[in-house]
């Protein structure tokens, strides 16, 4: 029973310290004073600022748009990758190729940033959203394949010669066998690429341009000035808009959850769900 | 397979949401050509988002406002070209690299017509003489701020008093060498250009003196260190101070009247320019008086602009901590480029005294 309680208190004690911060910062964001050293009052000034201030607005936008399509590409890229590299017969090759991936994970952002910069400006690019599409895509990929690959590596040989011996073609193969045993492979690449491409600062200053800028871009630059209360309530506002998130994805799959499990006792007793 | 098939629907959709609402937001604001776009580069928060949409307004130009966070990423940027820049707004040393590696074009002063609002004190400057490249867009100084708790304001007011024994394990300076050395060297009668090794060294000597004083050498921390009271005084810019000032009561600002460092944010035209009108409209546009003191009260820096000056409130106008006498002014000195070897015995003999022992 002893056991039990420290180590809820551990948990408690885990949550809270992760937590604290994003409060802190959220608590501040009501603050009169303007600034994060003492709360003087409550305002929702910074809220009406942050609303008011259109070019915010439209770089926050333009960052989730950029976060979720770089890592929607990067995952189908690096999942074919890490099949790919998990298809190859010699260890050698193998190695090889997932070395070469590794490079690309350790290689320091400003110098792939500076990279990407002489890349497009000598190629004629012009720099804006595509730039920046085509470079988060880019150092997104390693990440992908180095989760994908180790369930590609666990996937049992014999699944896949069962599923050619009951007469599956390659693509049922494919996407009956090896895609849903790789799937928490898949999700949790796809998560990663998202979190680093919304993060990233140093790839993305080299490679921004034409007015295209995004949040990690904008409030390095404001911290000359000190970061305003503004971005404050920014934060907030995405932490309350990714936890509905969490908190519908986890509603919506419970609920569909039952449901499965519902129609599933239902043909067992033989009646038929319209 | 159904299940990622289903998330990447549904991550497109959301796509495509957002990027409605970014093309709606960007349409909202007119179309956008090279012709009507000005590309402003500028550090992030510095300038007031209502002078640009006043700007728009006036003379129908578009602005992208794009913002960098260091001069050196600035001039990245810039040399790499890949965006017509037709505005940045880089620091003093930077204008004279900048100069030196033809990146920027020469201001046509008979089209800047409101060049006459700035101040004869912040012009033609060893770093851009004559102000051939550059127009002042803010200035400031490097001075002494002191918590008036523990601290007279007799106390502090020249460089030597950072020397007075009493302060020991109390001081915090900015971790420049430049501005360290530099203000030991005031302190000293000589320039904060010099480049007399024997001048700089005897600087470094009397500088191992303070260290019994300093309680740290830092960065951008002193803002927060100051306000907190974690020290009764310290060496910083002013911009810095006045952000500190807003926020304690108890802080105070003073320029030593013997002299000390003259900072410039300057704007130019860089090579990448395509649209140059539009360039020179927004020169003109916030060198009109009544836009730069409105820019100078948002951003809390001190404005070249004579005439806007005056538009201030008296308060703000007659603060001797950033609008120092005429007097004093007149001793402030810019840094010169002094090329890569002496900056690198610059840089030497502060990290002595940074790591000099009694």
């Amino acid at each position: 029973m002893k056991k039990v309680k420290v180590s809820s208190i551990y948990l408690i004690l885990v949550f809270v310290l992760l937590y604290a911060p994003i409060f802190y910062l959220i608590f501040f964001s009501f603050n009169q004073g303007g600034d994060m050293n003492q709360f003087t009052g409550f305002t929702w000034e910074h809220y009406a600022t942050l609303f008011a201030d259109q070019r915010m607005i439209q770089i926050v936008l333009n960052t989730l748009l950029l976060a979720l399509l770089s890592s929607l590409v990067a995952t189908l890229v690096g999942t074919f990758g890490a099949l790919g590299i998990a298809a190859r017969k010699q260890k050698r090759l193998r190695s090889t190729f997932l070395t070469l991936n590794n490079v690309l994970m350790v290689s320091p952002d400003v110098i792939i940033g500076a990279s990407f910069l002489i890349l497009f400006t000598s190629l004629g690019i012009s720099l804006g959203f595509g730039s920046v599409l085509i470079s988060h895509i880019a150092f997104s990929i390693p990440i992908v394949v180095l989760l994908v690959l180790p369930k590609v590596n666990e996937l049992d040989p014999a699944l896949l010669n069962a599923a050619q011996d009951l007469g599956a073609t390659r693509w049922q193969t494919f996407s009956r066998v090896i895609v849903p045993f790789i799937t928490p492979g898949i999700f949790s690449g796809f998560f990663m690429a998202f979190t680093y491409s919304l993060d990233d600062f140093a790839v993305t200053f080299f490679v921004t341009g034409n007015g295209f800028a995004t949040l990690a871009v904008e409030i390095y630059s404001r911290a000359r000035q000190g970061i305003s209360l503004e971005i404050n309530a920014l934060s907030a506002v995405m932490f309350v808009f990714a936890l509905v998130l969490v908190v519908g994805y986890y509603f919506i799959d419970q609920y569909s959850r039952t449901r499965r499990q519902k129609r599933k006792n239902h043909q067992k007793a033989g009646v038929m769900i319209p | 397979m159904k299940k990622v098939f289903s998330l990447a629907l549904g991550i497109l959709a959301v796509c495509g949401i957002l990027w409605f609402g970014v093309y709606h937001l960007s349409q909202s604001q007119g179309p956008v050509t090279t012709k009507n776009t000005l590309n402003l580069y500028n550090w992030g928060d510095y300038i007031d988002p209502q002078l640009i949409t006043k700007f728009e307004k006036q003379t129908g130009y578009h602005v992208q406002y794009e913002t960098f966070d260091s001069n050196e990423a600035m001039f990245t940027k810039i040399k790499q070209g890949g965006t017509p820049y037709d505005l940045a707004v880089p620091s003093d040393y930077m204008i004279e690299k900048m100069r030196k590696a033809n990146l920027l074009l020469p201001i046509d002063r008979k089209k800047l017509t409101n060049f006459k609002y700035l101040s004869a004190d912040f012009l033609n400057k060893s770093f851009d003489p004559k102000n051939r490249y550059s127009i002042p867009y803010f200035w400031g100084t490097l001075g002494i701020i002191y918590n008036d708790q523990q601290v007279k304001a007799s106390e502090v007011q020249h460089w030597n008093d950072l020397w007075n024994p009493k302060w020991k394990g109390q001081l915090m300076l900015v971790d420049s060498a430049r501005d360290i050395m530099g203000l030991t060297l005031i302190s000293q009668g000589h320039s904060v250009n010099t480049t007399n090794l024997a001048e700089m060294e005897a600087a470094q000597r009397k500088l191992d003196q303070l260290s019994g004083n300093v309680k740290a050498i830092v960065a951008d921390e002193i803002k927060l260190y100051m306000i907190q009271n974690e020290a009764p005084i310290a060496v910083t810019w002013s911009g810095e101070a006045s952000e500190m000032l807003a926020a304690n009561s108890h802080l105070h600002y003073v320029v030593p009247s013997e002299g000390s460092n003259l900072w410039f944010d300057n704007m130019v035209i860089p090579k990448t320019a395509k649209n140059k009108k539009a360039a020179y409209a927004f020169m003109n546009f916030m060198l009109e008086p009544e836009n730069a003191a409105k820019n100078a009260e948002y951003v809390g820096y001190a404005t070249p602009n004579e005439a806007a000056v005056k538009l201030l409130p008296a308060a703000v106008r007659n603060d001797k901590q950033f609008y120092p006498a005429n007097s004093t002014i007149d001793k402030l000195e810019v840094y010169q480029d002094l090329g890569q070897t002496k900056v690198e015995q610059y840089n030497d003999l502060f990290l002595k005294f940074k790591m000099f022992r009694q």
